[in-house]
Parts: C-alpha cells; structure tokens; sequence
C-alpha cells in the first residue's frame, strides 16, 4: 500500500515538474523564409515609423493628386521640376529622398511626358562631362559652350511632421505627410497636398 | 515460538524504521527531482565566445556568434568603443541596426513573454536597454547625423531619445533630457526654423546648468562626455529588483583650447540622475510575483518537509497512515523546493557598461581648414588631469557643420 502511494506521488512529481516546466519549444526554431511582400502591406515586422506601406500610400496620392492640377494637366509644354529635399520634422530618422523619388517614378511613369524632371543631384558629373566636350576631351553632338542646363519652372518639395505620445498604454505616432509644387519664379505654392498616417503600437509587459 | 518472537520484533524494528527509509528514498530522489527540473526547462542552446578584452574584437564576435537576445547591446557597446575611437562609419550601422530592433519591439514577442514566465529569467529577452540607454543610442545616432550634414534626422533622433524618457513613473522626470532638447532646437534653428520651443524645454530641465543662446553661426559643435555610467544590480531577497549603481565621476567639467580660445564646459546632462529616476517598471511588478511565488513555494516546501518528517516519525504502528501522510507531505515539500528553485525572477541586469556618466557640448565658430584642439577634462577642484587630455586634429569644412565627439576615454591624438 505505502509502495503504491510512493509509486503514485512520485509519478504526479515527475508529470507537475515535466508540464510545469516544459517550454512550448522555440518559436520558428528552423527560422522562417525569405517572405517577399508587396510593398504597400504591413509585414509581420512592424514599428510605428515610417514603413514602406505608408510610403507608398503617400506617393501614389501625391503623384495622383499632381497630375491632375492645371499647370500640369493643361500645359502647353511639359512644365520643368527639380527635387527639393524633404524635410523631417517627425521622430524617426529616415531616409527622405526615398519619397521624392517615388513621387518622381510615378509622375515620370504616369504623365506620359507631361512633366520633367531636372537631375539637380547629379550636377557635379554633368557638369564634368560638359567641360570635357568644352575642352575637346570627349565628342560632342551640340555646341558644348553653349548653357543649355535647364532652370526649374517648380520645385517639388515637402515635410513630414509628427505627434507622438507615450503613455502606460502605448506609444502612438501621428506623422503628417505634406507636399508642394512651388513656383520657382513666384514662390507661389501652386499645389499642395497631405496624407495623413497615425499608429499606435504597446510593446511586451517585459519591455514597459 | 521463539523464531516467532524474533519475527514480530524484527517487523516492529521495520515499522519503526519506514519512516526514516522513506526520507532516505526521497532524498535519493532529489537529485532525480533537480535533473528534471534542469533538463526539462533548457531549450535554448548556449553561446560561448572566447573574449579578448577589446571590445571592438569582442563586440563584433558576440553579434554574429553570441546569444541573439544580447545582440543589441554588444552593438550598443561597440558604437560607443568605436565612437571613442574615431571610428564614426563602424558605429553608424551598430546604432542603425540597434535602433530598428529597438522601433520594432512592439506587439507579441515570444521571448519576452517567456521572460515573464516564473521559470524563465527577464535577461531571457532581446535587450533593449533601460530608458536611459535607448536614450543614449538615439543621442549617438544623431551626433552622427550631424556630422554627416544631415541635421533634420539627427534633430529626429534627438527627439527620439527624448520620447524614449517620456514614461517615468514620475512625471517630473519624464523627457528631462537637456541636451537632446538643446540639440533639437539648435538644428531647427539651423533649418531656417524656430527652435525656441525645444530651447525652453531644455532650459526648464536645466536647472543650474547656464544654457547659451543658440548661435546660428557656430559650425564646430564639440560633444563631450567622461566619467562612469551608471550599473545595474538586483536588489531584494532574490535580485528581483531592478537597481543602478552609481560612480562618482574623478571628472566634473572639461576644458576646450585652441588657439586663443579656452572654453570650460560643463556637463548637460548626468546618466546616473536618468537612470535612477525612471521609477518603477511594470516588469518589476511581474518579478515581484515570482519572487512571493519563490519564496512561498519555497516555505511551503519547508512546512511539508519538516511537518511531513515529524508525522512519519510520529508513527509508531505498521502501516501506520500518519507515515503514509508524512511521506506524501514531503514529497510534496520536496515538489515546492523544487518550484522554488525553478523560479527566477532575478530582474536583467544587462548593461552598456561603456556609457559616460556625463555628457556635455559646445558650439564654436571656427575658420575652414585645420585646426588642433586640446581637451581637458577636470576633476572637482578644476584642475586638469593630464592623463585624460585629448588632442583632436579637427579638420572644419567650409560648407557645412562639423562635430567632434571626444570622451575621457577617447584614444588621443585623433583626427576629425
């Protein structure tokens, strides 16, 4: 009877100890897969900065928006525009030329001709290649002396603001998305646009 | 009759004897009870990486060879290592790398859930740092920023840092930071923009500190810091409560020279006053629950096995039900001890054990061109250690700021 009892307590000592203490094993122990995601979808590795979901939300409206102003859609000859660098107002250090550049992509994929861009950021390899046909290092299909470096009709420029709070609930981020096409001769902003984007995220107990 | 009587009193020395018996066995268990315990909860796999001392061969090894969870900080360590160094383009992907681990904390994560775990310690999760740390990672980005002309991102980590103070338990001490309020407004300012709202937070959590008006045309900005940061350590019966250790600095201002110019300076902001007034985390109240559930299991181990030891001496029959009772109570307290010792809720004391207990800045005008700059850095009665003196040859463009980091453990003579 009392090797019974023993036999029994020892078998719910070893089954308590073993459930109690049995992790549920690692998690993805093997890893998970290179997983390709189209950019406009939130992964399953998120923070409450600037992804590249929001990216692209803002540039399709902006690009979208652009089009359809009257500078743009009615002029006569394809309007000239160079890039002004975004300029970050919010929390997250990023990377700001990325939204200019999209903006870019997509009017040049989009207008059909309707817009141009000036390459501003290169200058200083174009304006080596110019003094190399100036100088005759290199052959040239028009006169090299001639300027022929165009000068912009508008600037296409814009900031991103931001909100963030923090309490014991979460951290929430508010960041406000603005553009303009500001004309380079009148400094008359001749468009503007927003978009808006606001995440709330609360991380592990573990980490509060 | 008689070879009876030697039988009866030979069961009857036996019946005396079971309740002894019975302690051996389960003390013979025991070893049993712990290796099950040991094995049953290892599942992750160790990491062992021989260490030289040098963090810049240390730190890099243990991000690519040691533990996933302590990646962070050894980037942490190493940024600030190479930083003293001179070596701004190996800290700059650290920090970068750092601080998309620590934007990307949110939401589920299963170490961190098992951290919280009673039989699991919280050193178990991705390190993130305190507050202050994640502060400091966000303030060494945006000197890097900085130098690298871009002043609107370092302006947003410098926010950044700012926000990741926000949630002190007191909210007096929530954002106190000077100089990353300081900076903010410096660079808005240097944007074209208005950057006196950041100047009055900065100067409203300054105190004594003499805050000078932003001046546009300063392009020399000098990061400086020195002393000990602080270090953490459990406190409470079984380091469950998360504490900071605090040294004081041999060093409290320094002293910039070149040329005709010798500027003091002294420190913005004190990482031991951060560190220690962030308050209570929730994370303390989760390992004060393990603490009580180790040591009530811990207690209850102590009242079966002794109450269960007692009972079954106390039996002076064969087959006795107090034995059988007395030797279940001391399985079972034996099963409490075992929970006991299982349960860990030793708070993390992961720390960046290279941060400065000071940091501290001036702005300069300088002409373009090459200038050599000595550093100072005093202990309380002003007088210079020469130990400490750094010699920086700091090269000033003509076209945008330039920023020299120097720290009392800076290798000297270095080249900005």
């Amino acid at each position: 009877m009392k090797i019974n009892i023993l036999k029994l307590t020892f078998a719910l000592t070893t089954a308590a100890l073993v459930a109690g203490c049995a992790s549920k094993g690692v998690k993805n122990p093997s890893g998970v897969p290179v997983t390709q995601m189209r950019a406009d979808e939130q992964g399953f590795v998120a923070g409450t900065g600037v992804e590249s979901q929001d990216l692209v939300a803002v540039t399709d409206k902006m690009s979208r928006s652009i089009m359809g102003i009257s500078q743009i859609a009615n002029a006569t000859t394809a309007p000239i525009i160079v890039l002004d660098p975004v300029e970050n107002k919010t929390r997250f250090p990023i990377n700001k030329d990325i939204f200019l550049t999209r903006i870019r992509g997509e009017l040049n994929k989009k207008s059909l001709g309707k817009v141009t861009f000036l390459a501003r950021d290169r200058m200083a390899a174009l304006e080596k290649e110019r003094n190399l046909k100036r100088e005759g290092a290199v052959t040239a299909t028009a006169d090299p002396v001639k300027q022929e470096f165009k000068g912009a009709d508008y600037f296409l420029t814009g900031t991103l603001e931001g909100l963030s709070t923090r309490t014991t609930a979460g951290t929430s981020d508010y960041i406000l998305y603005a553009f303009q096409l500001i004309d380079a001769r009148t400094s008359a902003i001749v468009w503007e646009d927003n978009a808006e984007i606001k995440k709330q995220g609360l991380e592990d107990a573990a980490y509060r | 009759m008689r070879v009876g009587i030697e039988a009866n009193q030979r069961a009857e020395a036996r019946a005396t004897l079971a309740p002894l018996r019975l302690c051996v066995f389960t003390l013979k268990c025991l070893p049993l009870f712990v290796l099950l315990l040991f094995t049953s909860c290892a599942s992750t796999p160790t990491h062992r990486v021989p260490l030289t001392g040098d963090i810049l061969v240390d730190g890099p090894k243990m991000i690519a060879e040691g533990p996933p969870r302590d990646r962070v900080l050894w980037q942490y360590r190493s940024a600030s290592a190479a930083m003293r160094r001179g070596q701004f383009d190996v800290a700059k992907p650290l920090l970068e790398d750092a601080l998309l681990t620590l934007g990307g904390v949110y939401g589920k994560d299963a170490e961190a859930r098992k951290a919280r775990g009673l039989f699991n310690k919280e050193a178990r999760k991705t390190f993130i740092g305190e507050p202050y740390e994640r502060s400091m990672a966000y303030f060494y980005r945006g000197v890097l920023y900085w130098r690298d002309g871009e002043l609107d991102n370092a302006r947003a980590c410098f926010r950044s840092a700012e926000f990741e103070d926000s949630d002190a338990e007191n909210k007096e001490y929530a954002g106190d930071w000077v100089l990353p309020d300081y900076l903010d407004g410096l660079a808005t300012t240097k944007l074209a923009g208005d950057g006196s709202d950041a100047f009055k937070r900065a100067k409203a959590v300054a105190k004594n500190i003499n805050l000078p008006d932003y001046n546009p045309q300063a392009n020399v900005l000098f990061i400086l810091e020195y002393g000990p940061g602080p270090e953490k350590y459990g406190g409470g019966q079984y380091d469950e409560m998360l504490r900071f250790r605090t040294r004081g600095s041999p060093v409290l201002s320094a002293q910039i020279k070149t040329g005709s110019i010798n500027l003091p300076v002294a420190p913005c902001d004190d990482l031991n006053f951060q560190a220690t007034t962030r308050g209570g985390r929730v994370m303390d109240h989760v390992l004060a629950n393990k603490a009580v559930f180790k040591g009530t299991t811990d207690a209850i181990g102590d009242v079966g096995i002794i109450g269960g030891a007692i009972l079954a001496n106390g039996g002076h029959r064969r087959n006795s039900s107090a034995d059988e009772i007395g030797a279940g109570l001391i399985i079972a307290g034996l099963i409490s001890k075992g929970f006991s010792a299982a349960t860990t809720p030793e708070a993390d004391i992961r720390t960046w054990d290279n941060l400065p207990q000071f940091i501290s800045f001036a702005a300069l005008k300088m002409s373009p061109g090459e200038h050599v700059v000595t550093v100072e850095f005093n202990d309380a009665s002003g007088s210079a250690n020469s130990k400490l003196t750094k010699t920086i040859t700091v090269n000033v463009p003509a076209d945008r700021d330039k920023v020299v980091f120097v720290s009392d453990s800076s290798t000297t003579p270095q080249t900005q």
